[in-house]
């Protein structure tokens, strides 16, 4: 009854159980809208010392299902892209990733990052009959500006204190 | 007349294959473990303190229970307790407790990391409480061969089934609460809800072909095959009549979900479990039914 409630959008189940307990009712509703892109989400990162933004890659720090959807990074994108705290964490999360130095994720281990900006690539999605491309991983680079939504990025004071801090920190 | 409370009691009093409920023992924690498997090989980024947490969101809506980052080794403990308890659980080894000790892991890790949770680690702690409380194992199993060897008495073939009787309304409900939300959403507005979902990284090679090659009408067809399996499915496995061809329907429509969308194979074969536990044909088991029989010791 309480998966009914739930799925069909009574908003009962939320209302009068425990959030645990509705938690578990939520299996029913699946796919109820239609996609108007291909949505995918990328993290980009500033290069300190060369004050630029590169693409970083965020799937060696989000290793289960690396390559879809179901990836970690993307689900924090999906539930929580306007929730800062959570966007400061993984701010830190990244950035301590990065200068760790134990991944290749695109920019040089020895390039120490600073913050990171966050984005979801809004991918139009074809018309049937059109001539389709097989859904692969392209750079950054690759999709035009107008695909790319911004959602977050560290403050620049942040930035600099990142960045001044290891430029003056001892070598 | 026979009033509607007696007609529940013989419903539920009625004598069903065991088998079934042995059907979902088994099949339900292989789809569980297939999901959980790429979770499980990053068990200490999962729940544990190796890769990224949520923090406490102090009530917001998107986390249900904070629930704080497990130590390494015990993301690793967990982690070998869920693969121990389901694959007992498919043994049939001490059954009941095993499929409790799924249940509990599996309700955990939903809970601990709301970013790989999905329908199967939502669904399934109530699947396998099924299993525990129906008293799975009984055949097709190490407890019922040695339980069998011990007391040389045949066990039963069938047998009154309340947690079968739950896993053949949950299938509907699930449908039915499916389709009312696809209808509440886009399905009866845009035709070509179903196309729109086959371009990201869901994308198989076989979803691809098929949409390369395929009209647009035919995907706004299934799309209301799709709604009106889903929306009437009460009806459907109510009938008698009815019920085969929904039982067929179901299986081919999950069999192209999880061809076309490959992460949701799991889902797809958690839910073809459950529909072959509860809806399929009683002559479909017979050869299942004889396999049991192989696997029974002789009496003494």
């Amino acid at each position: 009854m309480g998966v009914w409630l739930d799925g069909t959008g009574t908003g009962i189940p939320a209302r009068i159980l425990p959030r645990p307990a509705s938690y578990f009712l939520q299996v029913a509703a699946l796919f109820p809208w239609a996609a108007v892109a291909t949505i995918d989400y990328r993290a980009q990162a500033f290069v300190c010392g060369k004050d630029e933004w590169e693409e970083l890659d965020t799937r060696p720090y989000f290793p289960i299902d690396s390559d879809d959807k179901e990836n970690r990074f993307n689900r924090v994108m999906h539930f929580l892209r306007d929730n800062r705290k959570t966007m400061n964490a993984l701010d830190a999360y990244l950035v301590e990733r990065h200068n760790s130095g134990r991944s290749d994720d695109g920019i040089p281990r020895d390039r120490p990052i600073g913050g990171i900006r966050v984005l979801s690539l809004r991918i139009p999605i074809p018309s049937p009959g059109e001539r389709l491309q097989r859904v692969g991983r392209l750079p950054l680079s690759s999709y035009p500006e107008d695909e790319r939504k911004f959602f977050y990025h560290t403050l620049r004071s942040t930035l600099a204190e990142r960045c001044g801090e290891r430029l003056q920190g001892p070598s | 007349m026979p009033s509607v409370s007696w007609r529940i009691r013989d419903w539920l009093g009625e004598p069903l294959p065991v088998l079934r409920l042995e059907i979902v023992r088994i099949g339900a924690p292989l789809a569980i473990l297939g999901f959980a498997s790429s979770r499980l090989e990053h068990a200490d980024e999962w729940i544990g303190d190796a890769g990224f947490r949520v923090p406490d969101l102090g009530g917001d809506w998107r986390q249900p229970l904070y629930i704080p980052p497990l130590d390494s080794w015990a993301a690793w403990t967990v982690a070998a307790v869920m693969v121990l308890s389901a694959v007992a659980c498919i043994l049939g080894i001490r059954t009941r407790p095993s499929a409790i000790v799924l249940a509990c892991t599996l309700a955990f890790v939903a809970l601990s990391d709301r970013l790989a949770a999905y329908t199967v680690t939502k669904l399934s702690p109530a699947v396998m409480l099924a299993v525990a409380a129906g008293g799975a194992g009984a055949r097709l199993g190490v407890d019922a061969y040695l339980k069998r060897k011990k007391s040389g008495k045949r066990p039963k073939i069938a047998r009154p089934s309340g947690a079968l009787r739950f896993v053949q309304l949950l299938v509907v409900v699930i449908y039915s609460a499916s389709g009312i939300a696809k209808a509440r959403g886009d399905w009866l507005k845009v035709p070509l809800v179903l196309w729109s979902h086959v371009h990201d990284s869901y994308q198989t090679g076989i979803s691809f072909a098929l949409a390369s090659v395929l009209p647009g009408w035919v995907w706004t067809a299934l799309q209301g095959m799709v709604l009106a399996f889903e929306v009437l499915a009460p009806v459907w496995f109510g009938l008698a009549r009815t019920r085969t061809a929904a039982f067929v329907f179901g299986v081919g429509m999950h069999t192209m979900i999880g061809l076309m969308f490959g992460p949701v194979r799991w889902f797809a074969m958690l839910m073809i479990t459950l529909l072959v536990a509860g809806y399929m044909p009683e002559q479909l088991l017979e050869p299942l039914e004889a396999l049991a029989r192989r696997l029974e010791p002789q009496s003494p």
